[in-house]
């Protein structure tokens, strides 16, 4: 579906390179794009994937490439290039189990801080996280939406069971698509030249009839190597401007809010499935609660969470993962609650055991 | 395009007196105005080092400055995309030096074979000189460096051999000072697949303070190395990857809009609340796909199902196992808290749902269908043995394991059986057909 959400958007390229469990979503691209106007190709590694993707991006296609956590290891080099050049390319990046080869065949979410702290300088790389596949349809579609939009790298980042999980689809979102904002003269084309910082450069493809100039290097809005000029720096700064001026458009949550609960439960992926399921036991058990589930893992959905938090006093934050990655991040919007972490490592938590630790917590 | 449209005229070169840069950068100028290219119609790609800076110089050039080694597979990029559009014709032209070659290498190696349109000029003074003259791959032996003062010890890589084992169409070696760079250079970018031009340069901040290095001093080690200099393949026979890909798009079929079939749904299912269910057996034995037809059974009555498989990191041996469940309402948690129906149809199958806790988490309500060779485990539920393998062959135990289940609670009607296995490959329906009624009469036949 992740595939099927690529194509909806307008994708014309892929690349990628086989790993468990990512393979599937480069199978049905290079069996289904050439159909479609477009071209997918098998990379020598993950490193090309991602570098072939940036390329044909800066000739003017929407592109996209997909891996898992070893594969993510190798791309963060050129994510960083993508973002230094505003160049819009959306990674679809399968969990499983780490750190190294970890496991090929189990899940996990344990690429969160890997996928959002992945670049020198500390910028936001919008994620989204789906936790079926009809979510991996429909954020698929976001995220390129968003990379286009803003011309910046896109994670779609979902793990091994939602994306190898065969389940029904019933209906599929069709937002609007997006296409970059493209130069149209008649000024002097400048690469980098940003109305507002908080706004995407118009864009022209290297190849079109106004001269490109594309760099990795900090440069001015020419596109030019500069060293510590102040249009350097405000470049620099714009690159986040334009990300963080778009934070609440860009949310999405799923929530199920009861005014009168004092605890929340926040889940995001797979797990949020089974949080979902434990919270229908816990509420028949007459404990109130209520769920929050970001789609939009980054920028942070701040306003909605929070609404969610609006009462509560408790948070609990059910993860597949070690330490609590993505607890830890809300951690300074949560403001002296009560955090609670429900972790698992090596396989899926369970409903039960989510609803096992709300009720010994709130006993 | 007039002279002097490339190469900006009045750019001050910022390379040290004698570098062999300045010499390339002019003569890919005069090669350019050879071909008389469209100024928008080359994409300067260049790499990380002193042969980076030389985008600034060609002021109308689309210019790419990317990162280290990673020019030519950026370059290949923008070059596979350009066989998308009909009435072009981008020609990227990459400008790397001896070490982002050996960092790129694959890249070099991948568009070589992959034969797309790219020229890359391998400026090759055979050490890092931004970096402070450091020893790189194409280092001659005994060659002085920064971390090689004794002289190097590692032979050289023979960039152009290894490219021409990658079937590249066009490779040349020059030197930077050859008085018709110009004409090799002009030719590689005309040539319509991958070409790479390795000019051999001196570099004055580090090559010549440490090693008696001249022109023709050059010469000769270059000799002592056993490089050919000159042009050493040109194959015009070679499909390129504009070629392949037209062949390709000519013969393949566009999908039709508004040709998707609704899929056939039929009445009939019989499930109050929901199941979950597992089938274990061993690899190759038809143990997801037999449980990917009872998810397709289950979803043409209507039904929601989800179905995951697991198995060994190998696909061809040890245990194979899927998880599905089933249920008249949409499901959330995908795993098998409390498995409701479990089949095995092998010992390897077995020894898993032993390893991985599903028969630990059996209830008094859990129904385990185990094939007959199989020795039964002490389960709090009910477990029916029935000869799967032996009755309906091993490939067909699992799913005579499925029939034989079906067959005694009757959650999935006939017309979806015959749904989906009517879209089944006729060699499959056949066998699927034989284990179903397998399954049936072995469930007929079982007496508690």
């Amino acid at each position: 579906m992740v595939a099927e959400g690529a194509l909806a958007a307008g994708c014309r390229f892929f690349a990628g390179y086989p790993i468990t469990p990512a393979s599937e979503i480069y199978e049905v691209m290079m069996r289904e794009l050439p159909g479609r106007g477009g071209l997918a190709l098998s990379a020598p590694d993950e490193i090309s994937s991602l570098c072939y993707c940036v390329g044909a991006s800066l000739r003017g296609l929407k592109a996209m490439t997909a891996t898992s956590g070893p594969g993510w290891a190798l791309m963060i080099e050129t994510l960083q290039y993508a973002l230094m050049t505003e160049t819009p390319v959306v990674i679809a990046l399968v969990q499983r189990l780490g750190p190294s080869t970890g496991g090929a065949t189990q899940g996990a979410q344990g690429d969160i801080w890997l996928t959002e702290f992945a670049t020198s300088g500390g910028y936001t790389i919008p994620v989204f996280s789906p936790t079926t596949a009809t979510e991996c349809h429909d954020l698929t579609l976001q995220a390129f939406n968003w990379a286009e939009r803003l011309r910046t790298p896109v994670v779609l980042l979902s793990d091994k069971e939602v994306a190898m999980t065969t389940e029904v689809v019933e209906s599929l979102a069709a937002p609007g698509i997006v296409e970059r904002s493209k130069f149209s003269g008649p000024e002097v084309f400048r690469s980098y030249d940003f109305a507002r910082p908080e706004e995407a450069p118009a864009f022209a493809a290297v190849g079109d009839a106004v001269k490109v100039t594309v760099t990795g290097s900090a440069h001015d809005k020419q596109g030019r190597l500069k060293k510590n000029a102040p249009e350097v720096i405000e470049v620099l700064r714009h690159l986040e401007q334009k990300v963080a001026a778009h934070a609440e458009e860009m949310e999405i949550v799923r929530e199920d809010l009861d005014p009168g609960a004092h605890c929340l439960l926040v889940s995001y992926g797979i797990t949020a499935r089974a949080a979902r399921q434990a919270l229908a036991t816990l509420r028949r058990e007459g404990v109130r609660v209520s769920l929050f589930q970001p789609q939009t893992l980054f920028p942070v959905p701040r306003r909605g969470l929070a609404r969610a938090l609006a009462q509560v006093e408790t948070v609990f934050v059910a993860e597949e993962n070690l330490s609590g990655q993505y607890r830890a991040v809300l951690a300074p919007h949560l403001e002296g609650r009560r955090v609670v972490g429900i972790n698992k490592l090596g396989a899926m938590i369970s409903p039960s055991e989510i609803a096992r630790a709300v009720r010994a917590a709130e006993a | 395009m007039e002279a002097g449209q490339y190469l900006d005229p009045n750019a001050k070169l910022p390379y040290c007196r004698g570098c062999g840069h300045a010499a390339v950068v002019r003569q890919l100028s005069r090669a350019l105005e050879r071909l008389q290219l469209s100024a928008r119609s080359v994409a300067l790609t260049t790499d990380i080092g002193c042969v980076g800076l030389a985008d600034s110089l060609f002021p109308y050039l689309h210019t790419v400055h990317t990162t280290h080694g990673r020019s030519t597979a950026f370059a290949t990029g923008l070059a596979l995309a350009e066989v998308l559009f009909e009435h072009s014709g981008l020609k990227p032209v990459v400008m790397i030096g001896d070490g982002g070659a050996m960092i790129g290498l694959l890249h070099l190696v991948h568009a070589a074979q992959l034969n797309v349109d790219v020229t890359v000029l391998v400026h090759n003074n055979f050490l890092f000189g931004m970096t402070g003259g450091q020893h790189s791959a194409l280092t001659p032996l005994e060659f002085v460096t920064a971390t090689t003062p004794e002289g190097n010890y590692t032979p050289p890589l023979d960039l152009l051999a290894l490219l021409r084992a990658a079937h590249a169409g066009f490779l040349a070696r020059q030197y930077a000072t050859d008085s018709d760079l110009d004409a090799v250079i002009a030719e590689a970018i005309a040539f319509p697949g991958f070409a790479l031009v390795e000019i051999l340069e001196l570099c004055t901040a580090y090559g010549t303070r440490w090693n008696e290095l001249t022109g023709s001093t050059l010469k000769e080690m270059t000799h002592l190395q056993g490089y050919a200099i000159g042009k050493l393949e040109t194959n015009l026979d070679r499909a390129t990857f504009r070629d392949v890909f037209r062949h390709e798009q000519h013969d393949s079929h566009p999908p039709q809009a508004g040709k998707a079939e609704s899929a056939q749904r039929v009445e009939g299912a019989a499930l109050a609340k929901e199941l979950r269910l597992v089938v274990a057996g061993s690899a190759g034995e038809r143990v997801q796909s037999s449980a990917a037809l009872l998810t397709q059974a289950a979803l043409a009555c209507g039904l929601y199902v989800t179905q995951k498989n697991d198995n060994p990191v190998t696909q061809g041996s040890g245990f194979s196992l899927a998880e599905v469940c089933l249920s008249p309402r949409p499901i959330e948690y995908t795993g098998m808290e409390q498995p409701d129906v479990i089949i095995i149809a092998s010992a390897e199958g077995l020894k898993e749902l032993q390893a991985n806790g599903t028969l630990g988490r059996c209830r008094a309500e859990t129904l385990v269908i185990l094939d007959a060779e199989l020795e039964a485990p002490t389960l709090p539920g009910r477990v029916i043995r029935l000869p799967l393998r032996k009755n309906a062959t091993p490939a067909r135990a699992a799913m005579a394991g499925i029939a034989a289940w079906l067959a005694l609670s009757p959650v999935i009607p006939a017309a979806a059986w015959e749904i989906v296995l009517a879209g089944a490959p006729e060699a499959r329906r056949a066998e699927s057909k034989a284990a179903l009624e397998v399954g049936k009469e072995l469930a007929a036949a079982w007496v508690p």
